[in-house]
């Protein structure tokens, strides 16, 4: 298998956009050729990611249309949805056809529109993602599912709602130093707990906001990489899936298809926890940090509320987690989420993240969870 | 090998009629909810149907403030992850039990609801 580097990043602004989701890819994708200094017909094909164009927009077959709309009619497209981690998996299976020879330049990335409707619109279209036999006549929503994993979480380590909190306030701390972050406003410990319950023990300032946004990477075999000026190496790339169904989990603390697609990932960039020193993980909500913390192996289990209430996962603590701010301050477009994810660790990996560098950071490490916890992948990255 | 002895359609007759179906795996006695079509403990297709008490206890539970579209009028209602006596979980709505008196442990029993047009699992007292 052939190296691959990530050699251009784009990142529109997060937040609410009155532009399509096609036209926030393009937007996105242009920036990331532009950042990769090469010529646009250097593309060999367009791995494109999003989740509720069909609901939101009455978009579908978009992988062609953002492809027409970046001036590329003419790229091979597919499109994917693995609900909110669907740009990662888009990386994935972009990095594979590089990786196998296929081609040598490829685009990748995903969008995703939702502040265009209702609220509960948004909130039935995120339901989707989960089971519409069991789960979706029950009413269970999405912040009901780590509501869910979180009282399991108190239940067996007593992990508390202050220590959930203090996951957002530092993630809204860091999201005051990313200029693309939809909220860019620290926020107090009393503020979290005070907000009003969404699914019990998840308040409104545990949840993540909906987000419109676009993201793209441009990736590259080694050969074109080296004439690059500062290629960030993919060095693992590992995903796991988890039963669908939210009543089959064996032990709701865990997510155990983190814990596999880590292990995986791990294994194939020869890495271990203790070598990452930047991490963007899936922190959709509070509850969903902490639990990623240990199942990527950076604390033992039980342990990650604690690590969060004293400031070891903060910029300048052991290991900073979410220095753009993570889902909850630099905002969710599910479609982009993965992709923004890899752009803000190629930006760490090259020193240039500006007020939110984490000082001389090699390896770094990306996290993405889909749906019931059912789809995750992880991503480890590390520079020349 | 056997023909799927139960699919969703037959899982939501039967549960609608009170009778929750779970199926047993004949070759290593793993118990599932329907549908499947190989085991996920034993790779074997050796289905067979067996009536569940519908009794079990709360797992975990949460209480839904923000509902999706249609289904504002219904807040706030509980769903719950309950285990049920015959070592198989099942998610579902809490009806007929305070909130302020759920908790982990507490036990329950099985019943269908009609929701929003839709059968749904729901649990009610033991």
């Amino acid at each position: 298998m052939r190296r691959v580097a990530v050699i251009g990043v784009g990142v529109t602004k997060f937040g609410k956009h009155d532009r399509t989701s096609a036209e926030l890819f393009a937007a996105a994708a242009a920036d990331a050729i532009t950042d990769a200094e090469i010529a646009p017909s250097a593309i060999q094909a367009l791995y494109f990611g999003n989740v509720t164009g069909g609901e939101t927009e009455r978009q579908l077959h978009m992988g062609p249309l953002a492809a027409t709309l970046l001036g590329l009619p003419t790229v091979p497209t597919t499109r994917f949805e693995n609900a909110c981690a669907t740009s990662h998996v888009a990386f994935r299976h972009a990095v594979m056809e590089i990786a196998s020879g296929v081609s040598d330049v490829v685009l990748v990335g995903g969008a995703e529109r939702v502040l265009n409707v209702p609220t509960e619109s948004a909130t039935e279209f995120f339901a989707y993602c989960s089971d519409a036999s069991l789960e979706q006549p029950a009413g269970l929503t999405f912040p009901g599912v780590f509501a869910l994993i979180a009282r399991a979480h108190m239940d067996k380590y007593g992990t508390t709602e202050e220590q959930m909190a203090h996951v957002a306030v530092k993630n809204h701390r860091h999201g005051v130093l990313n200029p693309k972050a939809q909220f860019q406003k620290e926020i107090s410990l009393e503020t979290v707990l005070k907000s009003a319950y969404v699914a019990d023990p998840l308040k409104l300032f545990d949840c993540c906001p909906f987000t419109d946004g676009g993201a793209a990477l441009v990736l590259a075999s080694e050969n074109v990489a080296r004439r690059h000026r500062r290629p960030i190496w993919v060095l693992g790339s590992h995903a796991a899936t988890d039963t669908m169904f939210v009543h089959e989990k064996r032990d709701l603390s865990r997510v155990t298809a983190t814990e596999r697609a880590a292990q995986g990932a791990y294994r194939q960039a020869g890495k271990a926890p203790t070598d990452v020193d930047v991490v963007e993980l899936h922190d959709c909500f509070t509850i969903a940090e902490i639990v990623a913390t240990e199942g990527l192996g950076f604390f033992e289990p039980g342990t990650g509320g604690l690590a969060a209430e004293k400031g070891w996962t903060s910029l300048g603590g052991k290991l900073p987690v979410n220095p753009s701010g993570g889902l909850k301050a630099k905002g969710h477009p599910i479609g982009a989420t993965g992709a923004a994810q890899i752009a803000e660790i190629v930006t760490q990996l090259r020193g240039e993240a500006d007020r939110r560098q984490v000082d001389g950071a090699r390896t770094g490490l990306t996290h993405t969870l889909g749906g019931n916890a059912a789809t995750v992948v992880v991503s480890l990255f590390g520079r020349d | 090998m056997t023909e799927r002895v139960i699919n969703l359609k037959s899982f939501f007759e039967e549960a609608r009629a009170g009778r929750l179906t779970g199926i047993r795996c004949g070759c290593c006695g793993e118990l599932a909810i329907p549908p499947k079509e190989f085991c996920a403990g034993c790779g074997q297709r050796d289905w067979q149907p067996v009536p569940l008490a519908g009794t079990g206890a709360i797992v975990s539970f949460t209480v839904i403030r923000v509902a999706p579209r249609g289904r504002g009028g219904e807040v706030p209602y509980a769903v719950a992850v309950v285990k049920l006596d015959e070592g198989v979980s099942l998610l579902g709505r809490l009806v007929d039990t305070p909130l302020d008196t759920l908790s982990s442990g507490l036990r329950v029993r099985f019943r269908p609801l009609q929701l929003g047009g839709e059968t749904a699992a729901g649990f009610g007292p033991a």
